[in-house]
């Protein structure tokens, strides 16, 4: 799951957890207002993001599931 | 949890599909006492269950024609079949028809109009065009063919043990007596004591995405592997691909016969024939990846066809779990290794040494999946052939191993050799340490699932995973460990698994060539008639011996023809 | 995608960590232009913002003795420390420390309380997150320039010097290309995208970049192994605080103790003393897993110490009660082990000639976890070590790059260079077929990260694995897609840490023998003076050459001692009956 959901009602839109994430999962949404999860694929559960937000409207699950092992992709 | 519980039978079937059930009616009408052990429920396991494809039948009265199909097969197998098998299973097959109808196996069309039903059936502009089979087809209902196989055989009078796990096979003055294994509900040991074994234990999958035979974890190849038997064609893989974005997923896997149209990522397209061959793996090699399944490209035809398939025979919550909607085009990316570990049907297995399916081993008998009667040579023949031949052969080591079996004597089994037996089944779960099965059970999913590992393969990197499965073989696998009965499965499917990995791997580095679903970068042509030939492999002193066995010189292709009319399949860049 | 940005500055800093504001701070109070580039947000990115163990000081009025710390540097880094390195990591380190307080980072209150934490070495525990994020804004303060989010991909070069670095923005796909009279790397270790702690981000980068452009890579085959919990593997970062006030609870699958470090060394103090060595790994091997952290005798005095540790830390419960982690329940917790891969902070790296952090390219200055300064030999010495010694090294080659950029003129580049990197930059973007640089990744992890091939080596499947990095480094990355500028980053990614397995294989390969973090189950003793030397690998006209570098012979243990007694950790099997 790592990172599961940013609550756009609380959200504020400061951008901090944008730069919180090392990884560049979450981005802005298209008009700037609100922070969305972009690129999930990448989330390592460091939580920064929502160590960071101040309005607490992230959560981090602490699972994450490695994909399967396909032959090509 | 290890109460010895003893069955004494005249003939033990392991393994209760469709060539397993087929075997123990048959040796049941021969009037003996017939077991049938599963490693889950018999009629529902391994892939007899998923067996919704086509049951392969021939008939002359239907203009079934049978030099185009021995031809047919021969080519497309590129020689490495073989003709006595071929021939018989062209034979037998309307009479496993018969069978099944006259058993209550249910069949969406009547028998009458099973003729040309392929072309019936895929009518789209882009349906797949392989077939214009010599031979005819008949649909099976999903899931409604083996339970039915099950109830027959009760019904009959055999015996059915289902949940025991065989691990081993009985081994008395060099003859085969039974086979031993430990039920994973009680961890108890079960013991069967036969005159004659038929293993019809599946093919062996690394459990692998998508192709739901995660269960069939090259059991009775490892049984009888470690017997002393020989095991023949691993090198030849079973592709299947599934979508990207479920590949856990079946998805409507024959929607694709429907509309055979693949690209790669620049739209160009790239179909291959309904047999799977290595179409894909080839353009993702060449970077021309992800392979598509293009929906867009669809016209109304196309539509028309899916939809007429989906009406006959698919389970819509299939493509609506993953939001697959035909009807709405759409460009699907696939990924490959849903099938990664399976050999060929039919072409690999435990080598039989007649077309009785007996096996070089006195009183062991092979059929189904297990079965290496090399009937479809190099390259699976698409449609009918796996399950039919699964009858076939079963019958026939129902038979054969009834035969064997009225004249042999009760076994006496030595209970040296039991003990020795059991504690290797319970080896792993006395241990308080070692590696846990899921993981090791991973890093060999991790060394071979690549396709530049099973499917297009070169002599290092094949040589760069032997060194891990070896590592694996050597380190790992001895040192499982299981917390309960259900993990002590896991063990030692894990262990069949790596010692499938190794034959997989060897018999691929032996065959210096490439032919049908075997392709080699390093040695990338056929080579006829060095390779005229079928791999085995054996254990000799411990170690895993590779032997060749000619293809008998009268089924040779006439090699004062050129090449490319031997060979009409091109590999890349030939 | 690109439109293109050009920005010129007299010392660029690549990697906004420890290191690189250490560095930028520094140059920038030479009088020159400085401009800090970030993978992600400086002072956030990279390992620098998860630091919170241990920092460590030398100061001689905390009771600290010089030639003790000294010997513990070189017994525990097995002689191939770099001495004059460790000499100016323990004088600097206290300067720094004061400027730090000065700039407001903030560290554990109680200074009584953890200044022996790691005994000999004293020093303190910063507040989690509280320090790199404060030396960004001393950077800013000073007037360093910082760009965020630009991921450098090569380093420019002209004449053979190099000249500053060319990148792109992940966010908009815009080019970066940076002229800089001398650049400093500090962008950090490698790893493979570990699936514990939070350094996913750190994929070599540094090292790539310097390697292709003709630098030397040293120390390679020194990995740093972690263990995290096996059920929330991504989450163990934040439990292994608990971890280190109880590694005596740890055992192997047999319910025997089983410490972190070697089975034959009598544990230091209560706690932890050592960086974590490859004891699990060596039990695990001789099928003694699972290793267990087990609860079952810990007393209620160790669960208050434990809980008020962790409470000052600044851990909040959450992320203990988020995995259901409840220490009064006495469990018996699954560890997984070290699949980590990070390279070994304070010996591999870049390599530099001097205490000035030079390399072998003029223009380049290596620091931090990228710079292959080998203070602390062939494991690291004690916790507190690789920030301490980051912000060291990150100072001097700070200093060192405005030296140089003071005396040379402002460079001018080929447009046919510049032409060529920005191919490179954008190649990924412009297939629109190949391979996925996840799945690629993945592959990666698949071969890297089984403890067989990572922390017990063995020859033969070295070079198992190091003919599949090969096919990868030849078949794969050659033609990674990148759908987006996202992909990009990933592609680039993927590439440097294909590069950084070969150099790990390599010289794990080269290495003829066992040594700290270096195991070889066909080579298990250490081998003097054979390999009291370092490794270096280096492009040799498209192929990767290893070379050996001897250690200076004064640095060399007595060779007249027994070898029992030049070196008391055993590998397995070393003298047991």
């Amino acid at each position: 799951m790592s990172i599961e959901r940013i609550d756009p009602e609380l959200c504020t839109g400061c951008g901090i957890c944008v730069n919180s994430c090392p990884m560049d999962v979450i981005r802005m949404d298209e008009k700037g207002e609100k922070a969305i999860i972009k690129y999930p694929e990448e989330c390592m559960c460091c939580d920064y993001c929502e160590l960071d937000c101040p309005v607490d409207a992230i959560y981090v699950s602490p699972e994450k599931y490695a994909p399967l092992m396909v032959s090509w992709c | 949890m290890s109460q010895a519980r003893v069955v004494e039978t005249d003939v033990l079937v392991i393994g209760g599909g469709i060539a397993g059930c087929f075997a123990a009616i048959k040796a049941k009408e021969q009037g003996l006492d017939v077991t049938i052990v599963d490693k889950a429920y018999a009629g529902k396991s391994g892939s007899s269950i998923a067996a919704g494809g086509w049951w392969m039948v021939f008939n002359p009265e239907w203009g079934h024609d049978h030099d185009a199909s021995m031809e047919d097969v021969t080519v497309n197998g590129e020689y490495l079949n073989n003709r006595d098998w071929d021939e018989i299973i062209l034979k037998e097959a309307w009479a496993t028809y018969r069978d099944l109808v006259s058993w209550g196996v249910e069949f969406p069309v009547a028998s009458d109009k099973i003729e040309g039903y392929w072309d019936t059936y895929f009518t789209g502009p882009r349906a797949a065009r392989a077939p214009n089979l010599p031979w005819g087809i008949v649909p099976l209902r999903h899931r409604k063919t083996s339970p039915v196989l099950r109830t027959q055989a009760e019904k009959v009078g055999i015996k059915i043990v289902d949940r025991i796990m065989i691990t081993d096979l009985l081994k008395q003055d060099g003859k085969m007596v039974g086979a031993v294994g430990f039920s994973y509900d009680t961890g108890d040991l079960h013991v069967f004591k036969a005159k004659a074994t038929i293993t019809s234990g599946g093919n062996n999958c690394f459990r692998s995405p998508g192709f739901h035979t995660a269960c069939l974890t090259g059991d009775a190849e490892a049984m009888a592997y470690r017997a002393g038997a020989e095991i023949t064609g691993k090198e030849f893989p079973d592709t299947h691909f599934n979508l990207a974005n479920y590949p856990a997923w079946k998805s409507n896997a024959e929607l694709y016969a429907a509309y055979m149209y693949f690209t790669d990522a620049e739209g160009e397209s790239i179909n291959g024939t309904v047999g799977f061959d290595l179409f894909m793996e080839f353009a993702v090699h060449a970077g021309r990846g992800p392979v598509i399944w293009d929906l867009d490209a669809a016209a109304p035809g196309d539509v028309e066809a899916m939809r007429e398939y989906v009406r006959k025979r698919a389970n819509p919550v299939e493509a609506e779990r993953i939001g697959l909607d035909y009807t709405r085009g759409g460009k699907y990316p696939c990924i490959g290794g849903s099938a990664a570990g399976v050999s060929s049907q039919q072409t690999s297995g435990v080598w039989v040494v007649d077309t009785k399916c007996a096996t070089s081993l006195p009183g062991l008998y092979a059929a189904g999946d297990s079965c290496g009667a090399r009937v479809c040579g190099a390259s699976h023949r698409g449609p009918g052939f796996g399950v039919t031949g699964a009858a076939v052969t079963g019958k026939r080591a129902g038979l054969g191993a009834a035969e064997y079996a009225l004249q042999a004597e009760k076994p006496v089994t030595d209970e040296k050799e039991l003990a020795r037996l059991k504690e290797l089944i319970y080896a792993p779960a006395q241990r308080r340490s070692g590696f846990s099965p899921r993981w090791v059970t991973q890093v060999l999913q991790n060394t071979m699932i690549p396709y530049f590992i099973l499917y297009i393969k070169h002599g290092e990197r094949l040589q760069a995973a032997l060194t891990i499965v070896e590592f694996m073989r050597d380190h790992l696998v001895p040192k499982l460990m299981a917390k309960d009965p259900h993990e002590l499965r896991l063990t030692h499917e894990t262990a069949n698994m790596v010692l499938n990995a190794e034959m997989i791997l060897r018999a691929s580095l032996f065959r210096t060539e490439s032919r049908g679903l075997h392709y080699r970068e390093d040695y990338p042509r056929r080579d006829d008639p060095t390779w005229l030939a079928w791999t085995k492999v054996k254990k000799k002193q411990g170690r895993m011996n590779i032997l060749k066995e000619p293809v008998p010189r009268e089924w040779w292709p006439d090699l004062f023809k050129p090449y490319q009319q031997r060979y009409p399949e091109r590999f890349p860049r030939e | 995608m690109s439109s293109e940005n050009a920005l010129e500055t007299d010392v660029l800093v690549i990697g906004g960590g420890i290191a690189g504001c250490f560095a930028a701070i520094k140059a920038k109070e030479q009088g020159l232009d400085v401009t800090i580039v970030d993978k992600a947000y400086a002072g956030k990115s990279g390992a620098s913002i998860a630091a919170q163990i241990f920092w460590m000081v030398f100061n001689p009025e905390w009771t600290d003795n010089f030639d003790e710390l000294m010997d513990t540097f070189v017994k525990s880094g097995e002689y191939i420390n770099n001495r004059d390195w460790c000499e100016v990591i323990l004088k600097d380190s206290l300067a720094i420390y004061q400027d730090m307080v000065a700039w407001g980072v903030e560290f554990h209150p109680d200074w009584s309380e953890c200044i022996h934490m790691f005994p000999p070495f004293t020093g303190i525990r910063p507040k989690f997150r509280k320090a790199a994020p404060v030396l960004r804004k001393q950077a800013e303060k000073v007037g360093v320039k910082i760009i965020d989010r630009v991921m450098c991909t090569d380093l420019l070069k002209q004449d053979g010097k190099i000249v500053g670095a060319i990148g792109f923005s992940y966010d908009t796909g815009d080019l970066y290309v940076f002229k800089a009279k001398a650049t400093v790397l500090t962008a950090g270790g490698s790893s493979y995208k570990p699936p514990q702690f939070a350094m996913r981000s750190i994929t070599g980068d540094g090292e790539g970049m310097a390697y292709r452009a003709g630098a030397e890579i040293t120390g390679k085959e020194f990995l740093t192994t972690f263990p995290t919990i096996a059920s929330y593997p991504l989450w163990g970062r934040v439990t292994w605080g608990y971890l280190n006030l109880f590694p005596r609870f740890a055992t192997d699958g047999e319910g025997n103790r089983a410490l972190p470090f070697s089975d034959y060394l009598e544990p230091g103090p209560e706690g932890f003393r050592r960086e974590w060595k490859l004891n699990w790994e060596f039990l695990v091997h001789a099928g003694r897993g699972p290793i267990l952290w087990d609860l079952t005798p810990v007393t209620d005095d160790d669960i208050k110490e434990a809980q008020r540790a962790e409470t000052k830390s600044g851990y909040r419960a959450i992320e203990h009660e988020r995995i259901g982690l409840d220490l009064n329940q006495r469990g018996k917790i699954p560890i997984a082990g070290g699949p980590a891969g990070y390279s070994q902070a304070g010996q591999a790296g870049v390599w530099v000639h001097d205490t000035k952090c030079t390399t072998s390219l003029p223009g380049l200055y290596a620091a931090g976890d990228c710079g292959g300064t080998r203070y602390n030999g062939s494991f690291l010495t004690n916790p507190g070590l690789g920030t301490s010694g980051s912000a060291v090294t990150g100072r001097r080659a700070g200093g060192a790059a405005a030296e140089y950029a003071l005396q040379v003129e402002k460079p001018v580049i080929a447009k046919e260079e510049i032409g060529r990197l920005k191919k490179l930059v954008y190649a990924s973007a412009e297939r629109k077929s190949g391979f996925s640089p996840r799945w690629v990744t993945q592959l990666l992890q698949n071969t890297m990260m089984p403890y067989f091939i990572l922390y017990i080596r063995h020859g033969e499947r070295l070079q198992a694995a190091l003919t599949m990095v090969e096919f990868l480094r030849d078949h794969l990355v050659p033609k990674l897609t990148a759908k987006d500028p996202h992909e990009l980053r990933l592609a680039h990614e993927t590439k440097n840490m294909v590069l950084s397995a070969e150099m790990m294989l390599r010289s794990s390969l080269f290495r003829t023998e066992s040594r700290g973090l270096h195991y070889r189950e066909d080579y298990p003793r250490r081998d003097d003076p054979t390999w009291l030397a370092w490794t270096k690998v280096k492009d040799e006209r498209g192929r990767m050459k290893v070379s050996r570098e001897p250690v200076p012979k004064e640095w060399w243990p007595d060779l007249s001692k027994p070898y029992e007694e030049r070196y008391d950790l055993r590998f397995p099997g070393e003298f047991v009956e």
